[in-house]
């Protein structure tokens, strides 16, 4: 292979996994504090339209990202009144707002653009080269030669390390999910904290949701999100709950992404659905040989009542 | 009496929570200008005005009924199987691949397509229970991934094995195959009477038989049935298969009963739907049979309101998902320390008589 086409992979991987990146960080968020939330898919979804719709009638994307986010956090908000205040099963909620969200997304975007669709198109946010060290051969434009977002992503995840490892707030954050009520002898406002990881939740969700639309694609298509927020829940699992980990999972996933594209446009004789097949037999087989006993947040997904002994 | 008052409460939570998501369907509905008393007219009308309607409505019930009891299976012993979809294609896809290759006809067809289709359906659902079991791993995350990877693996029989001509598709199976209707004049077909009995073997079997209740005592605690003694793994793993086998079974039965032919988009939205409706039914099958019939109802009749009204079909969509929202949030609710403390100030006269 020459080094055209394993450049043209790897940005491909890196691009393909900026909108899962930043989904799965929401998930890692909001399990450090022990909210199980499968409902990424449609927080992403409300997000995807909303970044879309403010891109759309004002023609900046950052409008259109910060749009995502707080359509994401809206959305999100009944997920954690419902599951934190009124102690609501975590799994069956998500898929609540999994089926909620995306039927709110595609009625907001029928209502307004009619059914037509497609025609509608925004313009992509721009890249942003970083002088000096976008010259580098080879590397250079494969990494500083990206939108803002990709940095704001990785950037994130270098936060989110430093956060949860090296700030005593971060380690009251963690200790909601791993013990609550220990977490609360100690003075800590273990609801407040829950509430707070859902709206983190929520934001980088319905950023990532955002991205797909200003950045990725032109423009809003039911189901863009396309299973990546279950993807997302993997990465978070494969990635061991840690920021880098979760980093490496979706470049991961991404580079399965973009591989499968690029065998499906070789076209070898064998049907290109086996080559999409790719990533999601990965996350299977990836899982299946690691397992995932005795990892993660020792009370995730569990309620939390304070009367409770 | 308690007993009483408990499914008293577990009956009215979900009907407040449909009439409350009817509400604000309504209010929709003012705000985009359409008369709501008119759509919902429409809608009803649409799904059970005539005996065509209601037909049409058992016929697009039928799926939903066997996706919602493979939800509701799995549940009723502790676990989330959301790989209701792709255990109801791989069925739907190795039943056309087995009628289709051996040629298959008449009545033993059909039996083989069912048989094949529930076996595989429970093959695709072992998967998780196995990996769940022997790894721990995540239930829920393994039997997604496996929708998608059978949803493609349906791609490549249509696309590439077992093409028809030019199109995208398989060809229809054997007209011998197609199950017939029950009345005539009703679209129905003997699909939709398998699901009926299905719901109501699960009932038999999850509330009159001993290992129905070791099964449901899984489900609600999973320690204390271990310190029984219960074979707890076992009863996992068995709940997943025969939660597979339901809805391999359904794919099968729909592929016979209204679908004929594998072809892109088929069965999307099912497997999530399933677990909807089953939380709705609060994971009682026969409950679980009368949601699907319901949603089915309000997809069929939603169609003829936005003939009738312009309200768009996602308004119904999202009324499907609020009932959801609400019936779940308003379950919870009532679990509450607080809503019990509450119960008992208003019932004061009750609560002596209950002490």
């Amino acid at each position: 292979m020459s080094m055209d086409v394993i450049s043209s992979i790897v940005l491909a991987a890196v691009r393909m996994a900026v909108p899962l990146l930043l989904i799965a960080m929401a998930e890692l968020w909001s399990e450090r504090a022990g909210m199980v939330n499968i409902g990424l898919e449609g927080l992403a979804a409300v997000g995807a339209l909303a970044g879309f719709m403010l891109t759309f009638y004002t023609g900046n994307t950052w409008a259109g990202i910060l749009a995502g986010a707080v359509a994401g956090i809206l959305v999100n908000l009944i997920y954690a009144y419902a599951t934190v205040s009124l102690c609501a099963n975590h799994t069956v909620y998500g898929m609540a707002i999994n089926l909620l969200a995306p039927a709110l997304a595609s009625f907001i975007y029928r209502v307004s653009f009619g059914t037509g669709g497609g025609l509608n198109q925004i313009e992509l946010m721009k890249g942003v080269a970083i002088p000096v060290l976008k010259d580098i051969p080879f590397l250079g434009d494969l990494l500083f030669n990206q939108t803002p977002m990709v940095y704001l992503a990785f950037a994130l995840v270098l936060f989110t390390n430093i956060y949860f490892r090296k700030t005593k707030s971060g380690l009251n954050f963690k200790s909601v999910g791993e013990h609550p009520k220990a977490a609360a002898t100690l003075g800590i406002n273990v609801i407040g904290i829950k509430y707070l990881s859902c709206v983190i939740c929520g934001a980088l969700a319905g950023i990532g949701g955002a991205y797909l639309t200003t950045c990725y694609s032109t423009t809003y298509t039911e189901g863009i999100v396309s299973g990546r927020g279950f993807i997302a829940l993997a990465a978070v699992i494969f990635g061991r709950w840690n920021g880098t980990g979760v980093m490496g999972a979706c470049l991961f996933f991404g580079l399965c992404d973009a591989l499968q594209i690029r065998l499906q446009v070789s076209s070898l004789g064998v049907p290109y659905q086996f080559f999409q097949m790719i990533p999601y037999l990965a996350t299977v087989v990836v899982l299946a040989i690691i397992g995932s006993k005795k990892a993660g947040p020792k009370a995730n997904g569990l309620p939390y009542r304070k009367e409770e002994r | 009496m308690e007993k009483l008052k408990k499914s008293l409460t577990s009956f009215l939570v979900p009907v407040l929570s449909v009439l409350l998501a009817f509400l604000i369907g309504a209010i929709i509905m003012v705000a985009l200008g359409a008369n709501p008393g008119k759509a919902m007219a429409s809608l009803f009308k649409g799904a059970f005005g005539t005996t065509a309607a209601i037909g049409t409505t058992l016929n697009k019930a039928t799926p939903l009924i066997f996706t919602a009891l493979c939800a509701c299976f799995a549940y009723k012993c502790g676990v989330y199987n959301l790989g209701g979809e792709g255990q109801f294609l791989f069925g739907a896809t190795m039943g056309f691949v087995v009628v289709h290759c051996l040629k298959l006809t008449g009545i033993v067809g059909i039996i083989v397509c069912i048989l094949v289709g529930a076996i595989a359906g429970g093959i695709w659902g072992m998967i998780p229970g196995i990996l769940k079991i022997t790894r721990g791993l995540n239930e829920m995350i393994i039997s997604i991934m496996l929708n998608y990877v059978a949803t493609l693996f349906m791609g490549v029989i249509y696309t590439s094995w077992i093409r028809d001509t030019n199109m995208p598709q398989t060809p229809a199976v054997d007209t011998s195959l197609m199950l017939s209707k029950v009345i005539p004049s009703m679209r129905f077909t003997w699909s939709f009477i398998l699901a009926v009995v299905v719901g109501l073997v699960m009932y038999y079997c999850l509330y009159w038989t001993s290992s129905g209740f070791k099964l449901r005592a899984v489900g609600l605690n999973m320690t204390a049935s271990r310190f029984n003694g219960f074979p707890v793994k076992r009863y996992i793993l068995l709940s997943f298969i025969i939660s597979g086998a339901i809805a391999g079974m359904g794919g099968a039965a729909d592929l016979l009963g209204t679908q004929y032919r594998l072809i892109n988009g088929y069965g999307n939205g099912y497997g999530f739907d399933g677990v909807a409706m089953a939380l709705i039914g609060q994971l009682h099958p026969i409950a679980t049979v009368i949601v699907a019939i319901f949603f089915a109802a309000l997809r069929v009749g939603s169609t003829s309101m936005q003939v009738a009204t312009g309200v768009p079909t996602s308004v119904s969509d999202i009324i499907q998902a609020l009932v959801i929202v609400f019936s779940v949030a308003g379950l919870a609710l009532t679990k509450l320390p607080e809503f019990e403390a509450l119960r008992l100030r208003l019932f004061h006269k009750n609560a002596k008589e209950g002490k």
